[in-house]
């Protein structure tokens, strides 16, 4: 069992680490040039009217009192309004909207590199320089060399444009519109923002099928990475656990080699595994900002990506600090499980 | 609806795509998508509203949906609120401006919400059209017009958008203009400028001049933050109304407003979708994801060259590429000789053939041809390095070093910015005369512009979409520094960034009596004859006078599914 205390201690954890994530979202923010009254303003505007704009969202303000404001509106998770992407919008009704399309993203993508990655890696570690050892390893190798935006284009061109059996871009088919809330039992309820869900939700299968066949090139190509990973991982801590004692012990009192392996071998061997899933997914949400360019998805990623362009303070510093929300919380349940699988950990 | 039915004359739809303008700024997956950025988008924050809607006119067969992708999901649809050329796109379906770009028409005006309309004197009147209502249901009255203009510049309006939410087209289209508007007169609109200004009429088809309901104007609220959210709810009186604002997936969704005052719209739906590899939005086009497309670089519009499911179209472009170069900080570019010396040096031909694969035409003068004033006796300079040499020997000019400053995303006037400094500096180093051209390169847009704005460049790489598709809007704009003319010393044709009233838009200094003069008068004449002959000068003295290197016009390219037909 995991102790309430060791959650509590770990959340409180998180307050130091979103405090360090705001300061140096917002130093390196105010430190970076570029004027977001003349974004605002336009190209067309004056110095005068740049000036009223400059004024009008506060940023003649000296940089403390900027910060300090900044401190307690993040404290209560208000970021203010967008300057630019969202213009005169709550960044935090611009996170609800992007933050679900990340999340699917990375969570299948996630799913494939768990999915594929454990059992090649377990079946590398045990047939140990054979063919489907050296295939494996030469596979994830290549996986972790291939950056994403040589392989989500090779893709597209693969399934898209030579084979025409896949979508190009999107989530889902630019005719579908979904509606904003799902019934259940006579109760309206809202819907996810996970198109591959609400699809389900609301029992549109067509509208299912066009979300899961938009997803399957973005996904694939953030899996990828994550599957050559968790693969290599897998393998090599498969082979470590094979060498205990306590395996051999097991296989001399008479257990055969497959309940040996997967029983006593393939839990000890998973904790290190788990790690690198869990760190793996911060790797993802940041494969996200490049996978949603190349495959039109405007999740996180792209978000981050355009507001840094439109100098929006608001919407950088909402998001990032909720990557970074995300990326601890992620890691929390990463500790959790860790100390479930050996529970000395949590010691 | 058949098939056939639904299939639209190529010849008009070629007009139409042609005439409505766009940013064709093109960037990679990685650009800084903001500043205008060049975003992926882009240009996406520097807008060419010139050709108004269009998409009315558009049909695809065997749908019944258009689907038009962009390189970027901007969240807020108010023209007011927007430099953006992406969300230009969409407010042009919704919206209606008084006056209106006849598509394909190269900035012709055409009757919009206006059926008469004169400038006479400093004084502009307008004969609204009978029986427009808006997606609201409200009837379109003079109040309408008087609202739309007050919410955009008048700061003692209860229903003011304020200074932090309005774009630079408030002061720009309306507010540096006008003194007042009159609205008594049912279904006359009277609007009476600060002084005589020719270009007025061609401001009120600007994307930004559209006009908004008074009634949901005033339903906002009477704050800036209500009338902000006026964006995401948008209800105008054109074609197309806002259906629905898909963030989460980066779409738009417009119906066809079955009571538009004019023809069609044709398509029962239009669906903007945003892709912001501009390869990928190719290629969606290529496979009939989506119809039609826009801001496309060299490299995605060879791929619609190399297919038989699209089609590249090109159209010349309203806008200029320039080198300027700055007289306030590099002393020896005072020296009219220096700068024609550049002009001869620089291969603006290698430019535009190599550089920009042809996607452009070399430059001669400001002004781009089909605009008002366009000087067709000038040519553009021809790389002559010899004749560069004599002028620097004549005026006695050696071991010039200096700065050449530029961006890094490629926007529609100068695609490749790198490569063309590169070129740059090559060709003027073959110079005896100069030693070295340094070039600076920065990655953002904004920081870009704020450098040039505080004249800190040497030289620099600019360029400009017209907003309404009339001369003063270059040649006043870019190469006026609007201040007094006794502020120039006698003998000198330049002047400080630090001038009283200096217009940071004038990249160069140059502050040219002559010229200043001229397209003074010719902004305040209302005879189209004289305005001509007027700018045809203005840009002979420019030509001569060689404030920038004339780099190049850039098409407007567009890449359309082979449904649309």
């Amino acid at each position: 069992m995991v102790s309430r205390r060791f959650v509590v201690e770990r959340l409180l954890l998180l307050v130091p680490v979103l405090f360090g994530v705001g300061t140096m979202v917002f130093g390196i923010l105010h430190l970076a040039p570029g004027d977001p009254a003349r974004i605002v303003a336009g190209q067309r505007a004056s110095e005068e009217q740049i000036g009223q704009v400059r004024r009008a969202l506060g940023l003649n303000e000296p940089l403390p009192v900027q910060y300090v404001d900044f401190l307690v509106d993040a404290a209560r998770f208000d970021f203010g309004d967008s300057y630019q992407i969202a213009k005169g919008q709550p960044v935090r009704g611009v996170l609800v909207d992007r933050l679900p399309v990340t999340v699917e993203l990375a969570l299948y993508g996630q799913l494939m590199g768990v999915l594929f990655g454990i059992p090649a890696g377990l079946l590398a570690a045990v047939k140990q320089d054979s063919v489907t050892d050296h295939v494996t390893r030469v596979g994830a190798l290549t996986g972790l060399s291939v950056p994403i935006y040589w392989s989500g284009p090779m893709l597209i061109l693969l399934f898209s444009t030579f084979l025409g059996v896949l979508p190009t871009s999107g989530r889902i088919d630019a005719g579908t519109f979904l509606p904003d809330t799902w019934t259940l039992f006579g109760v309206r309820l809202p819907l996810t923002g996970m198109v591959t869900v609400d699809t389900l939700l609301l029992g549109n299968v067509d509208a299912f099928v066009s979300a899961a066949e938009h997803l399957l090139l973005p996904a694939a190509v953030i899996g990828i990475y994550s599957m050559a990973l968790v693969s290599r991982m897998m393998r090599s801590s498969m082979l470590e656990v094979v060498r205990q004692d306590y395996m051999r012990t097991a296989r001399a009192k008479g257990q055969g080699a497959k309940i040996t392996v997967m029983k006593h071998g393939f839990r000890n061997a998973l904790i290190p595994v788990v790690t690198v899933i869990g760190i793996q997914f911060g790797t993802l949400l940041g494969g996200a900002v490049l996978t949603e360019t190349v495959f039109g998805i405007g999740g996180m990623g792209r978000l981050i990506v355009d507001a840094i362009g439109a100098s929006d303070y608001p919407v950088v510093q909402g998001a990032v600090l909720t990557f970074a929300l995300l990326f601890t919380l992620v890691n929390l349940v990463v500790d959790v499980t860790y100390s479930y699988l050996d529970p000395r950990i949590e010691q | 609806m058949t098939s056939d039915e639904r299939t639209v004359d190529r010849r008009s739809f070629l007009k139409a795509a042609g005439g409505a303008a766009v940013t064709a700024a093109a960037a990679g997956c990685t650009s800084d998508g903001g500043d205008g950025d060049d975003r992926s988008a882009t240009d996406t924050y520097t807008v060419s509203s010139v050709g108004g809607p269009f998409l009315q006119t558009v049909e695809a067969e065997g749908t019944d949906t258009l689907v038009y992708a962009r390189g970027d999901h901007p969240q807020n649809y108010d023209p007011q609120q927007t430099t953006s050329g992406e969300v230009a796109k969409v407010t042009n379906q919704v919206f209606d401006q008084l006056i209106q770009f006849d598509p394909g028409s190269g900035g012709q005006l055409a009757d919009g919400l206006a059926t008469e309309y004169s400038l006479e004197g400093s004084t502009a009147s307008l004969t609204l059209r009978d029986g427009v209502t808006f997606h609201d249901g409200s009837e379109l009255t003079a109040a309408d017009v008087r609202a739309s203009i007050r919410r955009f510049t008048d700061s003692d309006y209860d229903f003011y958008l304020g200074d932090e939410n309005r774009s630079g087209y408030g002061p720009f289209t309306f507010g540096n203009w006008v003194a007042s508007v009159d609205d008594s007169q049912d279904g006359e609109v009277t609007i009476e400028l600060q002084q005589q200004y020719a270009p007025f009429l061609r401001n009120l088809a600007m994307f930004a001049a559209a006009i908004l309901s008074a009634d949901q104007v005033q339903g906002q609220g009477a704050n800036p933050d209500d009338q902000a959210a006026l964006g995401t709810q948008p209800a105008g009186t054109g074609a197309f109304q806002l259906e629905e604002i898909d963030n989460s997936n980066q779409r738009v969704r417009l119906t066809a407003n079955d009571d538009y005052w004019g023809d069609g719209p044709q398509m029962e739906e239009l669906v903007f979708k945003t892709i912001g590899e501009n390869a990928t939005r190719a290629q969606d086009v290529i496979d009939g994801a989506s119809h039609i497309t826009d801001n496309l670089d060299s490299q995605s519009s060879q791929q619609l060259q190399n297919t038989d499911s699209a089609e590249l179209l090109r159209k010349n472009g309203i806008n200029v590429g320039y080198m300027a170069m700055n007289m306030d900080r590099y002393e020896p570019f005072r020296d009219r000789r220096v700068r024609r010396a550049v002009s001869f040096a620089v291969d603006t031909e290698a430019i535009v053939d190599s550089i920009y694969e042809g996607f452009a035409t070399q430059a001669s003068q400001p002004l781009p041809p089909d605009v008002l004033g366009h000087n067709e006796e000038l040519e553009p300079y021809e790389t002559d390095k010899e004749e560069a040499q004599s002028l620097l020997e004549d005026a006695d000019q050696t071991g010039l070093e200096f700065e050449l400053a530029t961006f890094s995303n490629p926007r529609g006037y100068n695609p490749s910015p790198i490569q063309t400094a590169e070129q740059v500096k090559s060709d003027l180093e073959e110079l005896d005369a100069v030693d070295a051209v340094n070039i600076n390169q920065f990655s953002t847009f904004t920081s870009y512009l704020e450098y040039t704005a505080q004249g800190r460049h040497d030289a620099c790489f600019l360029g400009w979409y017209t907003d309404n598709a009339d001369p003063d809007n270059f040649l006043y704009v870019l190469l006026d520094p609007k201040v007094d003319l006794d502020a120039v010393p006698d003998g000198q044709d330049w002047v400080s960034f630090d001038t009283e009233g200096y217009s940071t838009l004038n990249v160069s200094g140059w502050a040219n009596t002559d010229y200043m003069e001229t397209v003074r008068e010719a902004q305040a004449t209302l005879d189209q004859d004289e305005r001509e002959e007027m700018y045809t000068e203005a840009n002979r003295l420019a030509h001569d006078e060689a404030p920038w290197v004339f780099v190049d016009y850039a098409e407007t390219l567009r890449g359309v599914n082979e449904a649309v037909q």
